[in-house]
């Protein structure tokens, strides 16, 4: 089986093209946009491409031969919807029998409620653009596919983890930073899915006979945020317990007042006002000095980090995804183990440069 | 300093007119014809867009197919900074035809194709210079200095992490491809990190060497070295992931850091002290008959065109060649050596099945 994988620079990209190369599972075809993208497939011998995934000629030479497209790409809005029709239309003109979208279990909101699976509505009018951006993308693909020529697999993978992962990237450079901070301790639940278990259904997504179906993917094991981050901390010297709570905003129907208040912009504007002027616009708005930056006789304290209302919302779910229609149909079992994960991800920091900065807490 | 004008502003030939020309050479280079002592007169590249893009700031420049036709011009400096594996036979070319040549690093991708640059400047008695522009840096070199005069101490060890996810504005798929003995982040980067190490202390003792190469170029790589009298080092490189792009070096009295291509700044510390100096570095000036500091010491930018107005003032005979080809050897040997032994890195998140099948492709039979 051939493959072209589309967004190899990436991180779940250049996974999947790592793991099925290795693995044998595949000969591989890595798709990338630009010529710095090659940097880590070309630790292989391997037919690495040039393609923009907005650009259906570029594709369909790229996909020539290939049996299967793998679109991995990431982007805000304008990338994920851009490169859906010319992904589609090349595949088609390639001969390519399948094309595997990576989507998001976000498409049912960062916080999903109980019972929910692949056979709830999804809604395009959430808070969040990136889970309408993604809800939209599934809707035009599965237009796309009624035109017919190329099958398709949706996947809704979660909470992706592992080596080379901003979850975990971020977080470590967050401790490191002094800017970590937890949301109800990290005992909200994380979708979380081992990005090995993802390439494995990847793998499993590209030859079972599932045409037009959406998956749901995801580790094992129920686990929380602290579940995640604790292993990660650890190995940096950290103790995740000491970690601050962050700051949760009310992100209830701002008022522009709300919006100025909570912004950068506001808050660098309050402070070039003169004086008296931004004492009485920051009451009014409401804003705080209670950053030590902002008083010259504070001595440094540690900050509480603010966060995203996505974030909020991720760090508050409260239910763990279900992954049954992917053992049914797919065959999909996890293959690597939470605790497995875990280690491996460890083992990746001190890989990738990171040493503890201070001695391992108990 | 820049070297005073002469009569004439020197002509230049640019060889390869892709990013590191473009965002380097040429603001470079314009700055030196703004001062009157470089004038572009000629460019050289196998693609017409690449020519034209510099042309809008150079539009006297012609587009030069052969080196040949460079001498005709009226041009005494030609800067090499085509693909590596151009970089000796075109220098080879450029010396014999009577012209200087500042190289891009690395010189060669191989220690035979440098050697040969270096043999061909001393037939020719012409000016190689090596483009190794970071020794310009107010801030290597003063670390040269502190670690001269012992001002940290016996060094006990040090750290040398350098990279990030590759973002260079590469235009060949090429630039990935193995030539020479590799071509990896250890050549692109490790070139310029090596020769700092070499200029600051001299030949290692000892290197131990792994990347991570599976049948291509490395994107990670480890180096552990051991400089006389003892002292041992870790250097990490990659072209994957944000590393702290910062060098420490450990002494038994204090330890110096710098931040990568911070071309004016270090900092500096003491045991047993609770501050450590962020330093900023200027000008040396006497004040009132008294030492002081001056002017802001020149920045990653200016570093550069120092670089360029070296070989200008070199060639022109009022200033010595600041890195002469030579060298540049001791860094590409160094190299060399390392890819000679290496081995493939532990990459601890692969399964079983894939360790095994990375050892085969990263551990090819050794070679002599």
């Amino acid at each position: 089986m051939r493959v072209a994988v589309v967004g190899a620079s990436g991180f779940i990209g250049n996974r999947t093209v790592e793991m099925l190369h290795l693995g044998g599972r595949a000969e591989v075809r890595p798709i990338v946009r630009r010529v710095a993208g090659m940097a880590l497939s070309s630790r292989f011998a391997l037919d690495c491409r040039l393609a923009d995934a907005c650009d259906g000629e570029a594709l369909a030479r790229a996909f020539e031969g290939c049996d299967v497209v793998v679109h991995a790409v990431s982007g805000d809005t304008q990338v994920i919807l851009g490169t859906l029709a010319p992904t589609y239309r090349a595949a088609r003109q390639a001969g390519v029998r399948r094309i595997v979208y990576l989507s998001t279990a976000s498409v049912h909101g960062q916080a999903p409620v109980a019972g929910v699976d692949e056979r709830t509505p999804l809604r395009d009018d959430q808070v969040i653009a990136y889970n309408n951006a993604k809800v939209r993308a599934e809707r035009r693909l599965a237009e796309l596919h009624r035109e017919g020529g190329v099958e398709l697999v949706i996947l809704r993978p979660g909470i992706v983890h592992g080596p080379r992962s901003s979850w975990i990237g971020g977080f470590a450079d967050a401790l490191l930073e002094g800017e970590a901070s937890l949301v109800d301790r990290g005992r909200g639940i994380c979708n979380a899915i081992y990005v090995d278990n993802l390439v494995h259904a990847i793998d499993l997504a590209a030859s079972a006979a599932v045409d037009g179906e959406v998956f749901l993917v995801a580790d094992e094991e129920q686990v929380t945020w602290a579940d995640v981050y604790r292993p990660v901390a650890h190995a940096l010297g950290f103790a995740l317990d000491d970690l601050p709570e962050a700051i949760v905003p009310d992100f209830s129907a701002p008022r522009p007042v709300d919006v100025l208040r909570r912004s950068r912009a506001g808050r660098v504007l309050v402070r070039m006002l003169p004086g008296p002027v931004r004492a009485t616009l920051a009451a009014a708005l409401g804003i705080r000095h209670d950053d030590p930056a902002d008083d010259p006789w504070a001595l440094p304290s540690r900050r509480r980090p603010t966060v995203t209302q996505e974030m909020a919302l991720l760090y508050r779910c409260a239910h763990k995804l279900p992954f049954a229609k992917a053992t049914r149909m797919l065959g999909y079992r996890p293959i690597v183990s939470f605790a497995e994960a875990s280690k491996r991800t460890v083992a990746w920091l001190a890989f990738a440069g990171y040493r503890p900065s201070r001695p391992a807490a108990s | 300093m820049p070297p005073p004008a002469s009569t004439a502003p020197l002509g230049v030939a640019l060889v390869g007119c892709g990013a590191v020309a473009r965002l380097y050479h040429a603001p470079a280079l314009a700055a030196l014809a703004r001062a009157g002592t470089a004038e572009v007169r000629a460019l050289v590249d196998p693609e017409p867009a690449r020519v034209a893009e510099l042309q809008v700031v150079f539009p006297a420049a012609a587009r030069v197919e052969r080196l040949s036709e460079l001498s005709r011009l009226g041009i005494g400096l030609a800067i090499v900074a085509s693909p590596p594996g151009f970089h000796a036979a075109q220098t080879r070319e450029l010396l014999g035809a009577g012209l200087s040549v500042l190289c891009e690093k690395p010189l060669a991708p191989t220690m035979a194709e440098a050697e040969s640059i270096v043999d061909a400047a001393r037939t020719a008695k012409g000016i190689v210079a090596a483009g190794l522009f970071r020794r310009f840096f107010p801030a290597t070199q003063t670390i040269r200095r502190l670690l001269a005069g012992g001002v940290i101490g016996d060094i006990r060890r040090f750290d040398c992490f350098e990279g990030g996810r590759f973002a260079w504005p590469v235009q060949s798929p090429g630039f990935f491809a193995r030539s020479g003995l590799s071509g990896g982040v250890l050549l692109d980067i490790g070139v310029h990190l090596l020769d700092l190490l070499g200029w600051w202390w001299g030949e290692p003792l000892e290197v131990d060497y792994e990347d991570d190469a599976m049948g291509g170029v490395e994107a990670n790589c480890r180096l552990r070295l051991t400089f006389p009298p003892g002292f041992v080092g870790e250097v990490r490189l990659s072209r994957d992931w944000a590393l702290p792009n910062r060098y420490v070096i450990e002494g038994s009295r204090g330890w110096i850091a710098w931040e990568v291509n911070e071309a004016d700044g270090l900092a500096v510390g003491f045991h047993g002290s609770d501050v450590a100096l962020d330093a900023r570095l200027h000008a040396e000036r006497l004040a009132n008959g008294l030492p002081s500091v001056g002017a802001r010491a020149w920045s990653f930018t200016q570093s550069f065109t120092s670089q360029l107005a070296n070989v200008v003032a070199a060639i022109g005979g009022s200033a010595p060649l600041a890195v002469p080809a030579e060298q540049a050897l001791p860094s590409l040997a160094l190299i060399e050596r390392c890819y000679r032994r290496r081995r493939l890195m532990p990459m601890p998140w692969l399964g079983a099945e894939e360790t095994r099948r990375a050892q085969v492709l990263g551990n090819p039979p050794a070679s002599a």
